[in-house]
């Protein structure tokens, strides 16, 4: 029975969310492979948004199922006071499954999403806000311009600007700079790359305002009004990452009557996997903290094995090859089943 | 940059969530004064809940800063696969806010709602559901019969006279020691109880062969997740007590405001009474040859080895 009043209810205030909620989606299963960098990435991209944000936030932590170290990392983090938020889910729900919860639940009027691999630079927030102000029914800004259009040229939004003599349509081209630092960022083979510095990326002009942004949105980061991301769940979960379940939010978006933008130059930088020493002294500028002793020194080669040089032959083999991958992807989804690995 | 391609691409589906999501709001500070057996209360709701829902479904609970010890507790039962989603808020939101998160991100169709000092008995989630099903109306659904302010269920019953196939009966239908144990518990004296209980009747509504109770409380209920998404979001700038407009509101847009004929949730306050406590039953996942360490970490050293093979400069 109860006894006594619940001093909760004795008119102490709730905690009123900031105006800036930024919610990352976790996914690290195992801290090897692919994997191995993943959560000193992920440390990286908080210190670099705390470093860069100039306005108070919260900051929501979906975790999709990480491993225990992981898990405890987040936690650690959060003890810091560095995360508002942490979701710790017992299943992987997806992409798509985790943007469900945070699309539809995060309290705050302005919403930014990153994968857990994006670095934040100075000036990100208020590059994507101009973006936002600049055009009427902007939907979704991504801080980076859009190289990839995942609607190819299928989105109707923009064109309602069309007939106003303020806006243009305009050809951007970026700095060579730019292509090759995104080419970097997604590991682009010179095939994929060398489109990026042949076309020009589709921009929109605001005339009075003097504002440009590029035309398309990344998956990767971007900013969301809370009533726009209302607007868009749920969307369909059922596979891990899968393009065409995150491409739904475009399309949800678009038929909407909302603009995907992104900004001309990259206030936001894809980390990926793999830390060097340029990640490294940019962090350290961004953050005015020195991040060297946290650089991989160059690890003089192991001597390997005959089993590992037999291996490695193998390994570059055609034939070999999708052999190998196979059992690459078995392994890890007999590690991985459903947190086994725990 | 990216390097070999993010292993979760190659995913091919992944869970899908349960019809129904059970979601617990727990706000423990410390475990002292008020809340000296809290922790224990809370550790017996769950108990409760694994042991007395055979419907399947998803577990969310939503913690609203609670102390260390809480989180441990809840951190262990999400890592035993207990818990499928635990939000850890490290500020108290309030229990609107917590709702407000909640009834918008819950996946599942229908949400059973519990503060955190409810005891569940068999069968109160199959219960609550038919009559979500018998009732299609029907807004939330609490599993025990209790009697509330009638401002908090005109509609319902102004419905149920009008409906052509509903059974309406008003009378003395929850027994005196169904009444006593809920009133009780909120801290009401034995005299006080006795004199509401005499002064006051029940309406008991029957459609399709499913028998319901009027009235519904917030402390549990069960409801579909599209009617209570008309109501958000919940003022939420005080940490309790603004709750009671979702009852408002619901009597207000005419849903259906109904409780299970049986008691068979419990509001167990912040004290413990005898015999109930936590369990120690366990529901680990059955050990696989894979959990053994050495197995475990051959193989990651394995899926180490291939992925350097490719992808190491």
């Amino acid at each position: 029975m109860r006894t006594g009043t619940n001093p909760a209810k004795t008119g102490i205030p709730a905690y009123t969310p900031q105006e800036l909620g930024v919610a990352l989606i976790v996914y690290i299963p195992f801290t090897t492979g692919y994997f191995q960098n993943s959560l000193e990435i992920l440390k990286y991209q908080i210190e670099s948004l705390r470093a860069t944000t100039p306005q108070k936030f919260d900051l929501l932590v979906f975790d999709n199922s990480s491993c225990p170290q992981a898990v405890a990392e987040l936690q650690a983090l959060q003890a810091r006071k560095w995360v508002d938020w942490l979701i710790l889910s017992q299943h992987n729900m997806g992409k798509a499954g985790a943007w469900n919860w945070i699309l539809a639940a995060m309290p705050n009027p302005l919403i930014c999403y990153a994968d857990s691999d994006v670095l934040f630079r100075p000036g990100w927030l208020a590059a994507s806000l101009e973006v936002l102000g600049a055009f009427p029914r902007a939907g979704m800004v991504s801080a980076q311009p859009n190289f990839f259009d995942v609607m190819k040229g299928e989105g109707q939004a923009h064109r309602a600007l069309l007939g106003d003599p303020a806006f243009e349509l305009q050809d951007y081209w970026p700095a060579r700079e730019i292509i090759d630092e995104y080419c970097l960022g997604i590991g682009a083979s010179d095939e994929v790359a060398a489109p990026f510095y042949t076309q020009p990326l589709p921009s929109l002009q605001n005339k009075d305002q003097k504002a440009q942004a590029v035309l398309g949105a990344s998956h990767m980061q971007f900013i969301i009004p809370r009533a726009v991301a209302r607007q868009v769940t749920p969307l369909p979960a059922t596979k891990g990452l899968l393009r065409a379940e995150t491409m739904s939010l475009d399309y949800k978006i678009d038929s909407l009557g909302y603009l995907h933008l992104s900004t001309t130059r990259p206030y936001v930088f894809h980390m990926g996997n793999t830390v060097n020493a340029r990640l490294i002294q940019e962090l350290s500028a961004i953050t005015g903290e020195t991040h060297a002793s946290e650089v991989h020194p160059e690890q003089p080669a192991r001597r390997r094995s005959w089993l590992l040089k037999l291996l490695a032959r193998l390994a570059g083999s055609p034939r070999f090859q999708p052999h190998m991958l196979r059992a690459y992807n078995l392994l890890f989804h007999a590690l991985y089943d459903e947190n086994r690995v725990k | 940059m990216r390097v070999g391609q993010n292993p979760a691409k190659s995913i091919e589906s992944v869970p899908q969530p349960q019809k129904v999501t059970i979601a617990v709001v727990s706000y423990i500070p410390f475990l002292s004064g008020y809340y000296a057996q809290a922790l224990d209360v809370l550790k017996a709701c769950l108990e409760s809940l694994w042991a007395h829902t055979a419907e399947p479904h998803d577990l969310l609970v939503f913690d609203n800063a609670s102390c260390p010890e809480v989180r441990t507790y809840l951190q262990e039962a999400h890592q035993q696969g207990r818990i499928q989603y635990l939000v850890l808020s490290q500020h108290n939101v309030g229990k609107g806010g917590a709702w407000n998160f909640i009834f918008q991100a819950a996946p599942g169709a229908f949400i059973a709602y519990a503060d955190s000092d409810i005891l569940f008995r068999l069968g109160w989630l199959e219960s609550s559901l038919a009559i979500l099903q018998a009732f299609p109306q029907a807004g939330m659904v609490t599993g025990r019969p209790m009697r509330t302010p009638e401002k908090f269920y005109n509609q319902t019953l102004d419905w149920a006279r009008q409906a052509g196939d509903v059974q309406v009966e008003n009378g003395s239908f929850i027994p005196w020691e169904v009444y006593r144990e809920h009133v009780l518990s909120l801290g009401t004296g034995e005299e006080q109880a006795r004199q509401w209980y005499d002064s006051r009747s029940d309406w008991r509504l029957t459609r399709q062969g499913v028998s319901a109770m009027i009235g519904a409380a917030h402390f549990q209920f069960t409801a579909r997740k599209a009617a209570l998404a008309q109501f958000l979001p919940f003022k939420m700038d005080r940490p309790m007590g603004q709750v009671r407009s979702l009852d408002e509101q619901m009597n207000a847009a005419g849903y259906l405001r109904l409780a299970t004929l049986e008691p068979l949730v419990k509001h167990m306050g912040n004290q413990l009474e005898p015999g109930v406590g936590p369990q120690t039953t366990s529901a680990r996942r059955p050990a696989r040859l894979l959990d053994l360490p050495f197995i475990k970490k051959a193989l990651l050293r394995l899926y180490d080895t291939i992925f350097r093979l490719y992808h190491s400069p």
